[in-house]
């Protein structure tokens, strides 16, 4: 059972003592600091990739565990501040590392797909989320593999939720790939992406079984 | 001026670390302090520390902001302002469908869980007409907070274990009030006013100095029953800084033996 949860929240990349923390916040939330559990979770989401992607889930947990036993939502005050703070450094983050920049977008994309408030995204994010898709959707992001890459992960994942909550900005966002993807000298993995991503949407956030075979036939799971 | 403010706050207390956390005068019954933490039920007073009153948030309108600035600034405020409203609005549709089905009775109807505000839709004398509601999202809301803040003390725990709901009696027991019917503001802040003063009866019991139950059960005899009776009949509030000052003192020297009155005297370092 404890290897399972392992897998299931990511958190083998955190040091033992670390990840027993998380374990008991989210048995028991009432009795760690909630505050230190939520900044442990921003620091490593910011480091590790893969944790980036799927730390929603973990924080979704003790959440719903917090508001449980004792009717509170410290911890989730607390991420959202703590997410908030890193938000309005993103600039920095992105000229200081990629790898931190794209880390901080997957995390922040992930907390909107995982964090809803009566089952509805939380508008708070809509605009930031944005924020951060129109950066990467900027040409000198487009340049640059590792970011494209991210920015038609989120899209995939949380593309449709986004345009729900605002039409406009994501047919603007998509007039910028567009753009990008005709005018500018990509990669041409680059390309491949982005032009993936402007069918994806053209067929309502789903591949065609054409497509699906088109790009990703020579893919082996 | 505000230059002169952001010095003063910044040397007597950290603003927004006390302001959550310290204790204020009324929060001695509240459950949980404004950071959302639960308290402990033997937080003392400092009168020493700033009262919540003397902070104001940083996003408030300043002369050298570019403009109005809205209070709330951050994400975790606006959140929760938005999960408040998809409440109150879920509340709407729920006590929308109780009053329907009030219309409608049948006989083998499950009396639905879950706690909540505005349950009377049954009793046609009180329930409103359909299109007698109250729908202003503002005013709900206002209303909701009140309501919480009633909800979030450890009287109203300690009432809703004591006394089911199906055990209550109209005019003996507290009743919520319920926010989707039509009053004035006078109305609706009267009834929340009352609601709390009756709930009070379910206050945990020598609130007012949670260190004297410490006191107690050291067994100083007469003497700390007089203090007791003093401290307790605090409903009207009208405790002087010095007596809970003097109470401090004793729990500390408890272990000396010192007797009361003496301690009055000498200790006044401790104010």
């Amino acid at each position: 059972m404890e290897n399972s949860s392992k897998e299931e929240y990511k958190i083998q990349s955190f040091d033992l003592e670390t990840q027993k923390l998380l374990k008991t916040a989210l048995k028991g939330p009432g009795s760690v600091d909630l505050e230190k559990v939520s900044n442990v979770i921003v620091d490593q989401s910011l480091k590790d990739q893969i944790f980036s992607r799927e730390a929603g889930r973990i924080c979704y947990t003790i959440i719903q565990a917090e508001a449980k036993q004792t009717n509170g939502n410290v911890f989730r005050r607390n991420l959202l501040n703590r997410l908030q703070q890193e938000f309005k450094a993103r600039e920095e983050t992105r000229k200081r590392s990629t790898q931190e920049w794209v880390c901080l977008v997957s995390f922040i994309c992930n907390i909107f797909d995982y964090l809803k408030v009566n089952n509805i995204p939380m508008m708070a994010l809509v605009h930031p989320v944005y924020d951060c898709l129109f950066r990467l959707a900027q040409s000198d992001a487009l340049q640059n593999e590792e970011e494209v890459d991210c920015l038609v992960l989120q899209l995939h994942r949380i593309g449709d939720q986004l345009e729900k909550m605002n039409m406009q900005l994501m047919d603007e966002l998509f007039n910028l790939l567009r753009d990008g993807f005709l005018l500018q000298d990509l990669s041409s993995m680059g390309r491949l992406l982005l032009l993936e991503i402007l069918e994806f949407r053209a067929g309502g956030w789903t591949l065609s079984e054409t497509a699906q075979k088109y790009y990703y036939s020579e893919v082996t799971d | 001026m505000s230059t002169h403010q952001k010095y003063r706050y910044e040397n007597d207390c950290k603003p927004d670390e006390n302001r959550k956390k310290g204790a204020s005068r009324w929060s001695h019954c509240r459950k949980r302090g404004a950071d959302g933490n639960l308290r402990k039920s033997h937080e003392v007073e400092e009168p020493g520390k700033c009262s919540q009153s003397s902070h104001r948030p940083e996003s408030f309108t300043t002369p050298e902001s570019e403009g109005p600035v809205s209070r709330v600034k951050n994400w975790g405020d606006e959140v929760e302002a938005e999960e408040m409203r998809s409440n109150v609005r879920r509340d709407m549709h729920r006590y929308r469908r109780r009053i329907l089905e009030a219309d409608f009775p049948q006989r083998d109807r499950k009396i639905s869980s879950g706690s909540s505000d505005s349950r009377d839709s049954r009793d046609s004398k009180e329930s409103p007409a359909k299109g007698d509601l109250e729908t202003d999202e503002t005013t709900l809301i206002r209303r909701q907070k009140q309501i919480n803040y009633g909800k979030n003390t450890l009287a109203y725990d300690r009432y809703i274990k004591d006394v089911p709901k199906h055990m209550r009696q109209p005019g003996v027991h507290p009743k919520t009030p319920n926010k989707f019917k039509k009053y004035s503001r006078r109305s609706w802040d009267q009834q929340i006013k009352l609601w709390r003063v009756k709930l009070h009866a379910w206050d945990p019991p020598a609130e007012e100095g949670s260190d004297l139950q410490q006191i107690e059960e050291i067994d100083l005899g007469e003497i700390m029953d007089f203090e007791l009776d003093v401290e307790c009949s605090a409903d009207t509030g009208s405790q002087c800084p010095t007596s809970s000052g003097a109470s401090l003192s004793l729990a500390e020297d408890s272990f000396t033996g010192t007797p009361k009155k003496m301690m009055k005297i000498e200790d006044t370092e401790m104010l």
